[in-house]
């Protein structure tokens, strides 16, 4: 198996002697030509040294990536992950943040966006096949699928819901639930990583009480008060909690009654929406 | 009316009038003066297509980058149900701890074919939320508001309309100008209060046809911007009274275009005369010299900083440029020779060629003396 690897090497060799010679000559055209060679060939090399790896010895150090699994999992499961730790729904922007604070590896947004589409249309073409679907939250207005927020299809449909109020109670309980898994996962505020301190500097600073009465516009690098946070969010969802599991719980009686199955996953179709508007 | 209407479509010619939009609004107020450009506002003629036509288009005005620049902060702000949004709001309006609702009307659509929905929708929560019935509202997220110009309804869209428990409804414009050491760029925060005026003249307008008084409308724009170099918003609050009542002053002007239409000749058209209905494909054949002719009909008052706000400015610097008027030398200048109109004339009026009228005397010895100063600086020669 070393032998293909030889060659490769030996021919890239020639190839960077070549591309020298070329740049003393400067010819343009042979050079651009060589180097677009050596590319294919430090490709196949690649492809090679990989299927190599599993013999010992060429592995390549596992440590760069602390958790090789997390990475390698599907980006559903990832987001599945996020909101299972979140328990609201939550835009594809928040979760990649809390993905890249919390868990190893990175879930680009760009990974996300055909997301809910590919769920439906699965969903469609073979209901129940999946344990779960992630599917769009629901406005109480229309009962039609709200914008960017996902949620996990096992959720009960209340809380698949979102009203006026929602999306508040959304970001507090998504600050209580951050706080706390970052609390589990760094014991020690001063060994937070860089995305969950920033993730924590923004719920600090848009919830009224949570920064501490010493703090300092100018210096956000300071370790942040967890307990006091976490405290003024308990504080303002208490004062909006009922009105809000209120509006959900009526809107989602309507969907049951108006809507079927699919239509309580993925939302209503904007026809019946515009049906339902007018009548109201 | 119709007669009207079909003076004005005589004048725009067989296409379907430009649509205006809370930044061509703003602009009505610069320049007052300007006859043209009344009269092809009223008419609601594509003034870009005109000057292109023409042979003098106006450069881009706004590169890509500043307006994904300013998406990406207005994202950022609306963000998690507009949770920085919020805090400044509170900041601001004081707005108490329960009222934090945020009702997104862009789940309706973003399309231009959406307007009317979102406009019916945005009408039936905004009025909710004044008799105080329904589900609580405090932030109207992408609402479009209708604002009747020259008889045709124009569909404005405001950033956010917030709503706050006295029954005062405020109108939020987050622009991406950074306010550094409490200072904006005045041009910019003047443009930003213009359109936020706009705004707040078709809420006012909403509520009165609902029976409401206009006064439940906050005349203090809520100014959102990045704080000096940084991307964190801070809000600022612009009192937008005097801006409203000469937008307003403007808006009627338009109404009563008629005035301005009897002053021009019959059969007077700034049609393009494009050769196929196809926008994309259409080229105009309008001949440029009978086009010219038609505009000339029409006064125009050029001034320096017409090019922030119409189409136009670059044809009629250059036809100010061709009649040595004293507007191509700026504000200053025109202020300073006030009374007279050309070039020309002024440096007449300076070297004693010319006799200067009974009110221009003072005029003249100023200019002469400043002739005279010349003279010594650079011996005549220059």
């Amino acid at each position: 198996m070393q032998e293909p690897l030889d060659a490769l090497e030996k021919h890239m060799q020639q190839l960077q002697q070549a591309m020298r010679q070329a740049q003393m000559q400067r010819d343009q055209a042979l050079l651009s030509h060589l180097r677009a060679e050596l590319r294919r060939a430090q490709r196949s090399y690649d492809a090679l040294f990989d299927a190599d790896g599993q013999a010992p010895g060429t592995e390549e150090p596992a440590a760069t990536h602390p958790g090789p699994r997390a990475a390698k999992m599907p980006a559903r499961e990832q987001v599945h992950q996020v909101l299972t730790l979140l328990t609201v729904p939550a835009a594809p922007k928040l979760i990649s943040q809390v993905h890249e604070a919390l868990f190893a590896g990175s879930l680009p947004t760009s990974r996300l966006a055909t997301l809910r589409r590919d769920e439906e249309r699965s969903y469609r073409s073979s209901p129940g096949a999946r344990p779960y679907y992630l599917c769009p939250a629901l406005t109480s207005d229309h009962l039609s699928p709200a914008r960017a927020l996902l949620t996990i299809s096992v959720w009960p449909l209340e809380e698949r819901i979102v009203g006026p109020l929602s999306a508040r109670v959304h970001y507090l309980t998504s600050a209580l639930k951050f706080t706390e898994a970052v609390q589990r996962l760094t014991p020690d505020p001063e060994t937070m990583p860089l995305g969950a301190r920033q993730l924590v500097h923004h719920y600090a600073l848009n919830i009224p009480g949570a920064l501490p009465a010493d703090h300092h516009p100018q210096n956000p690098a300071t370790a942040p008060d967890l307990a006091l946070l976490r405290e003024a969010a308990q504080q303002e969802l208490a004062v909006h909690t009922d009105d809000d599991t209120h509006d959900r719980r009526d809107a989602a009686q309507r969907a049951r009654q108006q809507l079927d199955e699919a239509g309580r996953l993925f939302g209503a179709p904007f026809q019946t929406a515009r049906h339902l508007r007018s009548v109201t | 009316m119709s007669s009207l209407s079909s003076r004005l479509g005589t004048l725009r010619g067989p296409v379907e009038p430009k649509p205006h939009n809370a930044r061509s609004l703003a602009a009505l107020t610069a320049n007052p003066g300007c006859r043209r450009r009344a009269i092809l506002d009223a008419a609601g003629v594509d003034k870009e297509a005109l000057a292109v036509h023409l042979g003098h288009p106006l450069p881009p005005t706004q590169s890509p980058r500043a307006l994904s620049r300013g998406a990406q902060f207005e994202a950022q702000v609306k963000d998690q149900g507009g949770a920085e949004l919020l805090s400044l709001l509170r900041d601001k309006l004081h707005l108490p701890l329960p009222e934090a609702a945020h009702t997104d009307l862009s789940v309706l659509g973003t399309s231009d074919r959406a307007m009317n929905v979102r406009h019916a929708r945005t009408r039936s929560l905004i009025l909710e939320a004044a008799h105080g019935k329904g589900a609580s509202r405090t932030m109207l997220d992408h609402p479009v508001l209708e604002l009747t110009v020259a008889g045709r309804p124009v569909f404005l869209e405001p950033d956010l309309v917030a709503f706050q428990s006295e029954g005062i409804f405020h109108v939020v414009e987050i622009k991406s100008f950074a306010v550094v050491d409490g200072q904006a760029p005045g041009d910019k925060a003047a443009g930003a209060v213009l359109q936020g005026a706009a705004y707040i003249i078709a809420l006012q307008d909403l509520l009165t046809r609902a029976g409401f008084s206009p006064e439940r409308v906050s005349t203090t724009l809520l100014l959102i911007t990045p704080r000096d170099f940084s991307r964190r918003p801070m809000a600022s609050t612009i009192d937008a009274r005097h801006q409203i009542k000469s937008l307003r002053r403007q808006l009627d002007r338009l109404e009563r275009i008629e005035d301005l239409l009897g002053q021009l000749p019959a059969g007077i058209t700034f049609d393009l005369a494009y050769d196929g209905p196809d926008a994309r494909t259409r080229t105009a054949t309008r001949d440029r010299d009978d086009l010219t002719k038609a505009l000339n009909t029409t006064e125009a008052r050029y001034r320096a900083n017409c090019r922030h706000h119409c189409q136009l400015a670059h044809f009629c610097r250059a036809q100010a440029h061709e009649g040595q008027l004293i507007d191509v030398l700026g504000s200053s200048a025109s202020e300073d020779l006030g009374g007279i109109d050309t070039i020309a004339a002024a440096l007449g009026l300076a070297d004693g060629s010319r006799a200067p009228a009974p009110d221009q005397e003072d005029l003249a010895t100023a200019l002469r003396h400043a002739e005279s100063i010349r003279n010594e600086l650079f011996g005549g020669a220059a």
